[in-house]
């Protein structure tokens, strides 16, 4: 009989696992699998719809798996069913309909969802989180030229919308209760630079703000504050944090970290403590690269290097899994802001310099010879800064011995590149692929063959 | 598959191939919007082209969260101007520092071979950039760490 695999979770993890799957069958030449993929919604990247909330692209473009494809790829969809109960003694998953499926091994990949910050008022109308398809609609039925958006919380996900809603045409304004914007995602002196940046863009920050209410006076929201002047919106976005959707797993025996919040427990495989059932993306706490701790990294390329190596597996292979790297990327007002690694670490030596008039900034810190975090900004036409992120990214990701070249970029932490050529770092990385082979060009899925 | 060999010894620091690549990707002699970069070492006393080494992992391609990035009919990782939404998340999946981002379009772009035949080879006079049939390589590291190695060894005195 076919193996059956069920994917649950139609995100980024759950697909590349799909088609990681379906490109291992095609190289090793085996009979197609079983597979079922159960999804709260139609497959769609989150990472795109900031550019569908600024109109660049249409809503078509967001899908990353339409109804044809996931037939061609000979994928039984139940598409708009949760999961509500797994049993993995039986190996049976009981869907939110009563149905239930069977299968041989299964990959928990349900994603996080926006949680609003516990502020009254929060759930009335004209307050959106930006995070699911639907709430992107919410948000573009909302906003107009000259509309007056409020977002509440200024870490990554808010500012991968701020190009968006400003062009859109509204007038924003953005409010943290910690005392500075970017808190998880870049440190002081970089904030500082954004934050200017931010208000040369006529974009109003305000930081240290604690927002107690939210209440609806006449057709627009008045957010009231615990110091300062009320603001009134005509929408507001909460950008107030994530978490994980797994509450379905209780009492499933799946091992997770604080009932659930902190992610579903795997191994180097991806594997949980049950046999033959995996986690990946959002939902999985997984190995990071630089420390070898096990966290949650809620982020794009780790559910997609999770989602692969998971794929890999189920089709047979043994694939261990390094570890991910931490990172982000944002650009606002054609300003780019990215971290790597452990950017913030009070044991690392740190090597930062600033070209204020510019707007420039680069922070490296180091344990010994290698480079364990990094924080990046600069103008976005500025050739060198898109240079500058990716080999950043890989002397972080290779772990390459920058011992000879620290004395110089002590002196000039700008001068990344010559540090990369010269220490051979594109020798280590040469080798190094996720899957232990070729990576495949991400092919529209009738081309695969069954 | 036929590769773009770097030779960083025979490379005058000419800018020629900067010249074709920016016009062959983006319709403009702009070596700013090149994505082969040439880099002087040593006091700009010498110089070497560098350029995507179309790697195994195709880093940019895994990391496309719309499938933008495909292999082309030269086995060259390209991408898809129609699908790209220019979120960036290419620029730091690459960790050579090879993608590009074209503000104009607001597209990502990077070496595509040209399709099969790199203007980048075609216009260097000395070459220094050859397109052959090789494995991929790192080629200039050994010429910047001989290059570097000078300077870093003048610095700590």
């Amino acid at each position: 009989m076919m193996v059956r695999h069920l994917i649950v979770g139609g995100g980024t993890a759950g697909l590349n696992a799909i088609r990681t799957i379906r490109e291992e069958e095609r190289l090793s030449g085996a009979a197609g699998s079983d597979i079922t993929l159960v999804s709260a919604e139609r497959p769609y990247s989150r990472m795109v719809l900031p550019y569908y909330l600024g109109g660049t692209i249409s809503e078509s473009h967001v899908y990353t798996a339409q109804p044809a494809a996931l037939t061609a790829w000979n994928v039984k969809a139940l598409l708009g069913r949760k999961a509500r109960k797994l049993d993995p003694a039986a190996r049976t998953l009981t869907l939110d309909d009563a149905a239930t499926v069977e299968f041989d091994d299964c990959l928990i990949a349900t994603g996080s969802r926006a949680s609003k910050a516990p502020i009254a008022g929060a759930d009335g109308p004209g307050v959106h989180c930006f995070w699911t398809l639907d709430e992107a609609k919410e948000v573009v039925a909302g906003i107009a030229p000259g509309s007056r958006v409020v977002m509440v919380g200024a870490g990554f996900i808010a500012f991968t919308i701020l190009n968006a809603i400003l062009a859109r045409g509204a007038k924003l304004t953005i409010v943290e209760v910690l005392p500075r914007i970017l808190p998880r995602m870049v440190d002081d002196a970089c904030a500082g630079i954004v934050q200017a940046w931010l208000q040369d863009h006529g974009v109003a920050v305000r930081t240290g703000a604690t927002v107690t209410k939210i209440e609806q006076v006449g057709g627009k929201r008045k957010l009231s504050f615990k110091k300062g002047e009320p603001l009134t919106a005509d929408l507001v976005i909460m950008a107030t944090g994530i978490r994980t959707n797994l509450e379905w797993l209780k009492d499933s025996g799946i091992e997770m970290a604080a009932d659930g919040t902190g992610g579903v427990m795997v191994d180097d495989h991806l594997r949980t403590n049950v046999t033959s059932v995996y986690a990946a993306g959002d939902v999985a706490r997984g190995r990071n690269l630089i420390t070898g701790a096990a966290e949650v990294h809620a982020i794009e390329p780790t559910a997609q290097e999770h989602g692969r190596v998971v794929g890999a597996n189920m089709a047979g292979r043994d694939v261990a899994y390094r570890g991910s790297l931490l990172m982000n990327i944002v650009e606002v007002a054609h300003l780019d802001v990215a971290s790597f690694g452990q950017w913030e670490d009070a044991k690392a030596e740190v090597y930062a310099a600033l070209r204020a008039g510019r707007s420039e900034y680069r922070k490296l810190l180091f344990h010994g010879g290698r480079l364990t975090g990094a924080v990046i900004c600069g103008p976005a036409e500025a050739v060198w800064t898109t240079n500058d992120v990716g080999m950043l990214k890989g002397l972080v990701y290779s772990g390459v011995d920058l011992s000879a070249w620290k004395g110089h970029l002590k002196k000039n932490p700008f001068d990344v590149k010559p540090a990369f050529i010269a220490t051979r770092t594109t020798s280590r990385l040469l080798p190094e692929t996720i899957l232990g082979r070729p990576s495949q060009s991400p092919e529209l899925p009738h081309t695969v063959a069954l | 598959m036929k590769v773009l060999a770097l030779h960083p010894e025979k490379c005058t620091g000419c800018l020629r191939c900067e010249l074709a690549c920016s016009y062959m990707q983006t319709g403009l002699f702009q070596p700013s919007k090149s994505v082969i970069r040439v880099s002087p070492f040593e006091g700009y006393t010498s110089y070497a082209p560098y350029t995507c080494t179309q790697c195994a992992e195709g880093w940019c391609m895994t990391a496309c969260p719309v499938g933008a990035i495909q292999i082309n009919v030269a086995g060259a990782k390209d991408v898809m101007d129609d699908t790209c939404v220019g979120c960036k998340l290419c620029t730091i999946a690459c960790p050579f520092g090879t993608m590009f981002y074209d503000g104009d379009t607001q597209k990502a772009y990077k070496c595509n071979l040209c399709g099969g035949a790199p203007a980048c080879a075609s216009a260097c006079p000395t070459e220094a950039i050859t397109f052959e049939e090789a494995e991929t390589a790192d080629w200039i590291g050994d010429f910047a760490a001989e290059r570097a190695g000078r300077v870093l060894a003048v610095e700590a005195r």
